[in-house]
């Protein structure tokens, strides 16, 4: 019914006054009642133990949350595009800052005091963006580790 | 057909056959562009507030990341229970927003009033049961940073038992080093909790303090809606600001719809 003043429609006889889609209270309570039950159901699903798909769970039901209060108490389903572009580029901008940290963090080592240097915590190796690692450093990790990673080291160390 | 050229050609007739109502500014050619402009003004504001929330959400992936045993050990120190009421408050709070905004565009102002006061209400409701979440926090010493297990919080007593306080547990910590925390936890079992789980307790005050702070804000920028609409400032054809202070709040919905989830409900159940 009340579809037909969209924006779509509104441009066609544009009177210059605001034509917004205006829902029924019904439907708005409705989208609550939706809300209210995936709340009780991510707090259901935290009593049970998925290991590591609980967050992935919490999350997806967080998004679906969120995605009908964006869609339907923010409007943005009868909005103009661009304000979903606006909103959905904040998320990409959000992704692409976690991305290129977490990348960061996991290529940049921690401090190591008995290496005297910047190493991977996992496999002693030497980090790039370390302390240029002191010659008794190299002589103690490349026996130990080995054939592949021998090589890498002693390029580093020239 | 006329008005849509007219449109095109507003700006240089001022004199236009279209009465220029009052809460039209002058460098705007219509009612909806006015509208579609603070719209979009909105939600780049609103970009930009997920963006700063992003910075700490940022922070959260990465700890948890390097760290996930400490959030599943400290996350048993906030209670779900309270939680949840709160994301149920919040929730019908932007319920009663969306339905203001609703009965501004069809006009009915008192029941706009009644909605807004409704929707500030639910957000002192909010910080009320915060208020008692925090205080419970403080009170057991799961502070961030080096005031973790700090001995100035000590001493739940229950029953004439001493049921939650941070007891130094290891004594050759230098003064001023976070200690760890030996405390009961929301289920009822006793913890020890770490030195580094100062981080969790960190993200935790920092991010529901940060939303906190939106919250007062929030309740604030109602308020002034509230006030102007009172004054009669507002009908179907001009309920611009109801529109974008419901938007606020809801944003303050959204942020919490994720840091109940992952504050709260993470890590391995009891």
């Amino acid at each position: 019914m009340s579809t037909e003043h969209s924006p779509a429609h509104g441009d066609a006889h544009d009177d210059g006054a605001v034509h917004v889609h205006i829902a029924s209270s019904r439907f708005y309570i409705g989208i609550f009642a939706a809300l209210i039950a995936l709340t009780f159901a991510t707090v259901k699903v935290s009593y049970y133990d998925f290991g590591s798909a609980n967050i992935v769970l919490a999350i997806l039901i967080a998004t679906m949350k969120a995605s009908l209060v964006a869609a339907f108490f923010m409007h943005l389903r009868h909005d103009q595009l661009f304000n979903t572009l606006a909103f959905l580029g904040a998320f990409l901008f959000l992704g692409i800052f976690i991305l290129l940290t977490s990348d960061d963090m996991n290529r940049r080592g921690q401090f190591d005091n008995s290496y005297g240097t910047r190493v991977f915590a996992p496999t002693g190796q030497v980090a790039p963006g370390g302390e240029p690692a002191t010659s008794a450093t190299d002589d103690a990790v490349e026996p130990g580790e080995g054939e592949g990673h021998g090589h890498g080291g002693g390029a580093k160390k020239e | 057909m006329a008005n849509v050229s007219d449109t095109a050609h507003g700006g240089a007739d001022a004199d236009h056959a279209h009465a220029h109502p009052d809460f039209l500014q002058h460098h705007f050619d219509t009612p909806q562009q006015q509208f579609s402009a603070s719209k979009l003004g909105m939600w780049v504001f609103i970009a930009t507030e997920i963006l700063m929330f992003g910075g700490l959400f940022c922070a959260y992936a990465i700890w948890r990341g390097q760290d996930p045993e400490i959030f599943d050990q400290a996350h048993h120190f906030l209670n779900k229970i309270m939680g949840a009421s709160n994301t149920v408050v919040l929730l019908f709070s932007s319920l009663t927003a969306a339905l203001a905004v609703r009965s501004a565009q069809v006009g009915k102002r008192n029941l706009t009033s009644v909605l807004l006061v409704v929707t500030i209400l639910c957000a002192a409701g909010f910080l009320v049961i915060k208020y008692f979440e925090y205080s419970h926090k403080f009170h057991l010493g799961l502070l961030p940073g080096h005031c973790f297990g700090h001995p100035g919080f000590s001493g739940a007593i229950q029953n004439g038992q001493e049921v939650g306080s941070c007891l130094r547990v290891d004594a050759t910590q230098p003064a001023g080093n976070p200690e760890w925390v030996h405390a009961i936890d929301e289920s009822g079992h006793v913890q020890l909790l770490p030195p580094r789980a100062n981080m969790f307790f960190g993200l935790y005050f920092i991010m529901t303090g940060l939303h906190g702070l939106h919250v007062i804000v929030g309740m604030s920028v109602l308020g002034w809606v509230l006030w102007k609409n009172i004054q009669g400032k507002f009908s179907p054809q001009y309920f611009t600001p109801v529109d974008l202070g419901a938007l606020y709040w809801h944003l303050v919905d959204l942020v919490w719809i994720y840091l109940f989830p992952l504050l709260y409900l993470v890590g391995k159940p009891e």
